[in-house]
């Protein structure tokens, strides 16, 4: 069975090019546009394997995403990578301290993409 | 005879009005007599008619006499050409007379003679007695008394006298009104004495005791008169002083007054006062005194210490200021100014005083341009301005303060000049360095808006890249352009704030264009996407500014607005509109609010309540300088949870400022 994989991001263009990109890798992709969308999909209890997600986003930004996921005891397991344009120190470092599994700032390349996934799966 | 007599001593005790009524009687007595005589003597008088003549004189003289008002024989115009008269007759009857009646009138002429010579009562009466006497014992020589005529002679005698009398009580009561006169006058002067304000010393000559003090020296010195009576002056001055005050007095003795305010004068608790004290010889009677007249001017003294000493604080107030002072008249006459005035224009106070202002510190022929004296002399209200001198190369902010009197007419103006070329530049340079560091935090965020399309662009090329079927690239071509052209919008946005933002000079500002400008570039920034815009722009004048300065002002404004926001959703309102003089901006979030303790803070340079990295703590302070360097204000008002608002006013743009 595929492993599915959860992509939060407010622009349309990045969560296109990586569903293309996860599509060809054979991972099960679920979209989602803003914070908010993506907690309601993780509670209706779809089971993701990893979540790939923005910080800037409207209505729920990526560090309640994460704060949120990361406090739920049965949720907490899943790996989540930020995909950020905040590519400050400081902001890596609060990643991090939020539980976050890795980090990967924009713009980025496939490749560091791929480098990703691997260090998840 | 004995009658006669017997009348006379009855004078000495009777009253007054009894006694007019005695003398008249006897002087009509007299004149009985006269004729009596002048009959007697008929036969040897030449002309017997000029005889009555004299008698009728007599009669008259004797008439008026008693009927006339008492004080008539005050009045000198009366009693001296009574006394005239009765000598013309009495000459008269000499004339007319043989040798025995000429003595008699001889007699009686020297009694009118030492009456009017004589103010005194009983040396006249006893000069009568006497010469009755005399006259008695000439005629008893003469053997007059016992011929055939002898009751007639002896009549003569207290005749002689009886006239005395008359004339003694004239002189008598002259000068008893005159003494009542005198004694009303001592009645005044005593008030006088009593009641004055100063203190007054009565001092015997040469002798310099005490001989009357009146009630304001017994106050002033605390001493009770009766301890100060007789005493020497000089115990008041105390020993310390006693030399001084006696050559002081010695002077004064010689001079006959003299005029001292440094003796100070001892009190009877031993404590001395200051006091004011002048000195003059008088004469009362035939007795020489001096008047020394002095005040207690301890309180004046200290009240003159007292301005004289902040007088000389103010002046090194006024010298020790280390910014340009200077007094002027209403029409810029300089009349006074402080030590820096003179340093700074190498010269004197003469050099400047009388000159005018603009001639004198300027080298110019009329006021300068915006010179807040012009303002202060139409509006009688303080007024200040930054004045440059380019000539110069100095920026002065002048201040202007009026002085008026109570009617509210211009006295003076004081004019205050603070030299800030140095502050200007660093103010500058301060403005500058927080537009810099401003600008590096927006463009960092401005990086990050870019990233979105730039990744955006990287993976759809990569995934072009990649595709084999051909058809489909168009779409991700379209995509890439897309992103492109967002990029390409950023950019623009970040130009057009800079293009503002380098429009270094003074000119028109449309501070709508400037907000819009600084709203897009926040929010390019921030990527604030819950915030909700609203702007309420009503038509406003175009004021004065640096728009570079502006926009620094309002991206300040807008940015915290943001962060108060805190990227959750929240409502940020522009809104302008034009008041009388002024164009008000309002900028107001529903952020967090800023806790009240902190509200009197803001303004601080450096005074921040973000993390670092996120501001400089100077943006805030900057806002505040540059909105007061335009003449604008800038308030703040904050709820806590609710939201902030700050009011910026800035004056409309007038021609000619």
């Amino acid at each position: 069975m595929s492993k599915r994989i959860l992509i939060v991001d407010d622009e349309e263009v990045i969560r296109k090019f990586l569903k293309i990109h996860l599509d060809k890798l054979g991972y099960e992709v679920t979209e989602a546009e803003d914070g908010e969308k993506a907690i309601e999909k993780i509670g209706r209890g779809d089971k993701f394997d990893l979540i790939i997600c923005d910080v800037m986003m409207p209505n729920k930004n990526g560090w309640e995403v994460l704060k949120e996921v990361k406090s739920n005891p049965e949720l907490n397991g899943i790996p989540i990578i930020l995909l950020t344009a905040k590519n400050d120190d400081v902001d890596i470092f609060k990643g991090y301290e939020l539980g976050a599994n890795y980090y990967i700032t924009k713009p980025f390349t496939k490749d560091q993409l791929l480098y990703g996934l691997k260090l998840m799966f | 005879m004995i009658l006669v007599y017997f009348l006379l001593l009855l004078l000495f005790v009777m009253k007054e009005q009894d006694k007019k009524k005695i003398i008249l009687l006897l002087r009509w007595g007299a004149i009985i007599v006269t004729s009596y005589l002048i009959l007697l003597g008929r036969g040897k008088v030449a002309d017997p008619n000029l005889s009555h003549l004299l008698v009728l004189g007599y009669i008259i003289s004797n008439l008026v006499l008693t009927f006339c008002p008492s004080s008539w024989l005050l009045n000198p115009k009366f009693f001296y050409p009574l006394v005239l008269g009765d000598t013309g007759i009495i000459l008269l009857g000499m004339y007319l007379s043989e040798k025995m009646v000429t003595d008699f009138y001889l007699a009686f002429f020297l009694i009118i003679i030492f009456a009017s010579l004589s103010r005194s009562f009983k040396l006249l009466m006893f000069i009568g007695g006497a010469t009755s006497l005399l006259y008695g014992f000439l005629l008893y020589s003469w053997g007059l008394l016992i011929s055939p005529e002898g009751s007639s002679y002896a009549l003569r005698i207290p005749f002689i006298f009886i006239m005395t009398a008359f004339y003694g009580y004239l002189v008598q009561t002259l000068t008893r009104e005159k003494h009542k006169e005198l004694s009303i006058s001592e009645d005044k002067y005593r008030g006088l004495f009593e009641n004055a304000n100063e203190g007054i010393i009565i001092l015997k000559d040469p002798s310099l005791q005490i001989a009357d003090v009146n009630r304001e020296a017994e106050k002033t010195t605390q001493y009770p008169k009766e301890e100060l009576l007789g005493i020497e002056i000089f115990y008041l001055f105390g020993a310390e002083e006693n030399e001084k005050a006696k050559s002081y007095l010695k002077e004064v003795m010689g001079k006959g007054e003299g005029r001292v305010d440094d003796l100070p004068l001892r009190k009877r608790d031993g404590t001395f006062f200051e006091a004011d004290l002048s000195i003059k010889r008088i004469g009362l009677g035939e007795e020489s005194f001096f008047q020394m007249i002095f005040r207690d001017i301890t309180e004046k003294r200290k009240l003159e210490r007292k301005i004289i000493e902040s007088k000389r604080n103010l002046e090194a107030i006024f010298d020790g200021i280390g910014d340009q002072l200077s007094i002027q008249s209403p029409d810029f006459e300089i009349l006074q100014v402080n030590k820096s005035v003179i340093e700074r224009h190498a010269t004197t106070f003469t050099g400047l005083n009388g000159r005018k202002c603009y001639e004198a510190y300027y080298q110019k022929t009329s006021p300068c341009e915006g010179c807040p004296l012009l303002v202060t002399i139409e509006t009688r209200q303080p007024a200040s301005a930054i004045l440059k001198f380019p000539e110069a190369e100095r920026v002065q902010e002048i201040f202007s303060y009026p002085v008026s009197d109570e009617k509210g007419k211009l006295l003076y103006l004081i004019e205050y000049v603070k030299d800030v070329t140095e502050e200007q530049r660093l103010q500058e340079q301060l403005i500058q360095s927080e537009k810099l560091a401003g600008i590096g935090i927006l463009a960092s965020g401005v990086a990050h808006e870019i990233n979105n399309p730039l990744s955006g662009i990287i993976g759809m090329a990569e995934v072009a890249l990649e595709e084999e079927d051909p058809t489909k690239n168009r779409g991700y071509l379209t995509d890439i352009l897309t992103c492109g052209q967002r990029i390409g919008e950023i950019v623009n946005g970040l130009r057009s704030y800079s293009r503002t933002a380098k429009r270094g000079d003074l000119g028109a500002t449309d501070l709508h264009e400037v907000l819009e400008t600084s709203l897009k570039m926040v929010q390019l920034a921030t990527q604030s996407v819950s915030v909700e815009v609203i702007k309420n722009f009503q038509p406003v004048e175009k004021i004065k500014a640096n728009p570079g300065e502006i926009q620094q002002v309002f991206t300040n404004l807008i940015t915290n607005a943001f962060q108060a926001m805190n990227g959750k959703k929240g409502r940020l309102i522009l809104s302008s509109r034009s008041l009388k003089d002024f164009v008000e901006i309002k900028v107001s979030d529903s952020g967090v609010g800023i806790p009240p303790q902190y509200l009197n803070q803001i303004f601080d340079p450096f005074f921040t309540t973000k993390k670092m990295g996120e501001g400089t703590g100077l943006g805030l302070n900057i806002v505040y300088r540059i909105v007061t360097k335009y003449e604008g204000t800038i308030e703040v008002a904050s709820t806590e949870g609710v939201g902030t608002t700050f009011t910026i006013k800035f004056p409309k743009w007038r021609q000619g400022l």
